[in-house]
């Protein structure tokens, strides 16, 4: 899939990306192809007791034990009255040293974009919530405002299990002290 | 035994064989360029390596011949010769002749006689000219010389991991596939699943036997290490090893060197006393340390003695109170097995003052962890002025364990069946409160008791109160044991027992002890596999 953007981008000064986009709260989100291994109906979901909320739990997705975490929660972006529907999807995303699955609501789509239609994100961007240094950009498509993601440095270990030690067991605290 | 003795004698010839080419290479090199030092270093180490392997095996005319042959690389090394004119075929026909000599060893021949090879090496020791007379005859052999490939392999434990991994979900789709089939009801789809489920299960044991190792290969660093300690201790140490010949994964053998290294330390610094202490307790002066494996049944039991000055039980069971980690009233009931199990727990055996009383002691938590982290047992056992036991119940292979598998809120989960010691159905009638906790009496001795939902999705903060009337009806509850303490479980229903293969958790979840891994059912769930030391660690922290 990225064979085609790649032999572009000698021929063209602008490279085509793909994203993949999907819905967060109100607004849309992308991430690029590359970080996106599947993306599938989301499956049976072990929940592990004592993991943070947004941590939905375990999940087998091909013999691979995948966490399945909800980034709605884990941003607070979810609206009171728009609950995750009882069907939802999963895209496995591929982070520097595991899977992991990210549950959105609706199916995510892929959309090709001219690597120039990212703006930096603005300095007056200050969501509270997610935090500016994992936003590669903003790209600006007609009506559409689509926050582009870096995965790789939102799904760091510490970042997506928040390290809150209180929300985790007793016991791993005290395993990170010795 | 005899099969054994083979198996030794082919990891030896691969080395060997495996030393003999490199060293081919590196000889090559070294004509070439005589200044290449890193060619000359390795043929130096490769000929120490053989000369070691073959004392050990008993083949002692390759070890003095690589003997020799180490000498004067050393003595090239150190600059004292140079790889010139007669040296220079003078080696390279001893390194013909070890590959000779083990190619011999391998068809069970005689060996090559070496007296001409030994007399040149040490002519060229003294400095005097090698006999190269006739050296010339040789070539046909070298013309005939054959090229042979090992009958070993090496493989990197990471690929054998991988293989591993792939047999444990080759079995959980066998269960699926069994579970199907009685559920069709066919009876080809039965047979052929029959069949797969033997091949299968071949196939797992297969892999699991590939990665054994005998216990030997760590003990054997052992030796060296006690001779170590004890001159920097000033202890007089006679090491005994047994067992050498148990077989383990040899990913537990990893894990657990370091645990082993420290309790050998901490037997020599703190177990045995001086020479001048032992003589003066009426004792032997020479301390004496025995390391043993042994199977039994599907364990294997890996054990570190001293005959040393034992652990003082009425200063730990001190300590311990003083420590809050139990109340005087409390400590006084505890019988001495329980006592000592107090060495384990974090912090406690840091305190420099229990080193210098028990004579025990730094990071003894550390060993436990590592044991705990295989699904493994740390026990010790000692008699005051007699010495002092550790040993380490391991389980054979990390991949496959016993569990009993229960419900839980419509969930399963699987519980190890190392930390289980039994399984009781209570009505509320056999509880008592004591202290907002729920007891319950199992063989003569008051077990707490706690709910297992109440404990895991409780929150953050300490339990409430239990309350009599919370129980209705029977109560499943699994007694599990860690380190000499019992806790009884409450759980919504026992399921059964089998054999799961554990996963890992993966990463970023890793960071939550409280689950030892996952584990797939036949039917495709996943399964939390709980972790018995780190929920027991969560029921102290949060008793009311």
């Amino acid at each position: 899939m990225t064979g085609m953007p790649e032999s572009e981008k000698i021929a063209k000064q602008d490279p085509i990306i793909q994203l993949i986009v999907f819905r967060l709260g109100q607004e849309e989100y992308g991430i690029r192809i590359e970080q996106v291994k599947e993306v599938t109906i989301t499956p049976d979901i072990a929940r592990m007791p004592k993991t943070p909320a947004f941590v939905k739990g375990i999940a087998n997705l091909r013999g691979d034990i995948i966490a399945v975490i909800d980034l709605e929660e884990r941003f607070n972006l979810r609206a009171a009255d728009q609950p995750m529907p009882a069907v939802s999807y999963t895209m496995a995303i591929e982070a520097k040293e595991y899977t992991i699955g990210i549950m959105v609501r609706e199916v995510p789509q892929p959309l090709s974009i001219a690597q120039s239609v990212i703006e930096k994100a603005p300095e007056f961007i200050q969501d509270v919530n997610i935090h500016d240094k994992y936003i590669e950009g903003i790209a600006k498509i007609g009506p559409r405002i689509i926050v582009v993601l870096d995965m790789l440095k939102l799904l760091t270990p510490t970042e997506i299990m928040q390290l809150q030690t209180k929300a985790t067991s007793s016991a791993a605290d005290s395993r990170t002290k010795s | 035994m005899k099969s054994r003795e083979q198996e030794y004698r082919e990891i030896f010839m691969a080395e060997a064989l495996e030393y003999y080419n490199a060293m081919s290479r590196h000889i090559s090199e070294l004509e070439r360029d005589p200044a290449d030092s890193e060619a000359l270093r390795e043929l130096f180490r490769l000929m120490h390596n053989l000369k070691s392997n073959a004392r050990a095996m008993g083949y002692n005319p390759i070890g003095e011949v690589a003997h020799h042959m180490e000498t004067i690389f050393g003595l090239i090394r150190d600059k004292e010769k140079t790889f010139t004119g007669s040296v220079v075929p003078v080696l390279f026909s001893g390194i013909d002749t070890i590959g000779e000599m083990i190619r011999a060893v391998g068809e069970n021949e005689e060996l090559p006689a070496v007296n001409r090879l030994m007399d040149n090496l040490d002519r060229l020791v003294k400095g005097e000219e090698p006999n190269l007379e006739d050296e010339e005859q040789d070539d046909d052999e070298d013309v005939s010389r054959k090229l042979e490939l090992s009958d070993l392999v090496y493989i990197q434990v990471r690929k054998l991991d991988h293989l591993m991994n792939l047999v444990g979900e080759l079995i959980i789709d066998r269960d699926r596939i069994l579970t199907l089939s009685k559920e069709i009801g066919n009876p080809a789809l039965a047979t052929a699943a029959a069949h797969l489920a033997r091949i299968a299960d071949e196939l797992q044991y297969s892999v699991m036997d590939a990665r054994l190792v005998g216990v030997g290969s760590l003990f054997s660093k052992f030796p060296r290490v006690v001779r170590d300690v004890a001159t920097t201790e000033q202890k007089d140490v006679e090491l005994t090893m047994t067992g050498e010949d148990i077989q383990i994964d040899r990913n537990i053998l990893q894990i657990i060197t370091d645990a082993l290294l420290h309790l050998v330390r901490n037997a020599i610094g703190h177990g045995l006393e001086t020479p001048a202490e032992r003589v003066a307790a009426g004792k032997p002066a020479q301390g004496h340390l025995t390391l043993s494996a042994q199977a039994e049944r599907d364990d294997v039991l890996v054990q570190v003695k001293d005959d040393g000055r034992g652990i003082n039980v009425a200063s730990v069971r001190r300590k311990a109170v003083e420590r809050g980690l139990v109340s005087a009233q409390g400590a006084a009931g505890l019988n001495d097995d329980a006592v000592r199990a107090f060495l384990f727990e974090p912090g406690f055996s840091m305190a420099k003052e229990v080193t210098e009383i028990s004579g025990r002691g730094v990071g003894l938590d550390v060993v436990k962890l590592a044991i705990d982290s295989l699904g493994g047992q740390l026990r010790v056992a000692s008699v005051l002025g007699e010495g002092t036991t550790f040993t380490l119940v391991l389980p054979t292979s990390i991949a496959v364990k016993g569990a009993l598998l229960f419900e839980l809120e419509n969930r399963n989960y699987a519980i190890p069946l190392m930390h289980t010691d039994s399984v009781v159905s209570l009505l509320p009638e056999s509880f008592n409160v004591v202290g907002g906790l729920l007891m319950t009496r199992i063989q003569d001795e008051n077990v707490p008791v706690v709910s297992l939902r109440r404990l895991l999705h409780n929150g953050d903060g300490p339990l409430s109160p239990a309350q009599k009337t919370d129980l209705t009806g029977r109560q499943d509850i699994i007694i599990v044991n860690y380190n000499n303490r019992r806790l009884g479980l409450i759980v919504d229903r026992f399921l059964r027992q089998q054999d799961i293969v554990v996963k890992p958790m993966s990463k970023p979840l890793d960071t939550i002890d409280l689950f030892g891994g996952v584990t797939l059912l036949g039917s495709g769930q996943v399964c939390l596999v709980l972790d018995v030391p780190a929920l027991t660690r969560l029921f102290l922290a949060k008793r009311p």
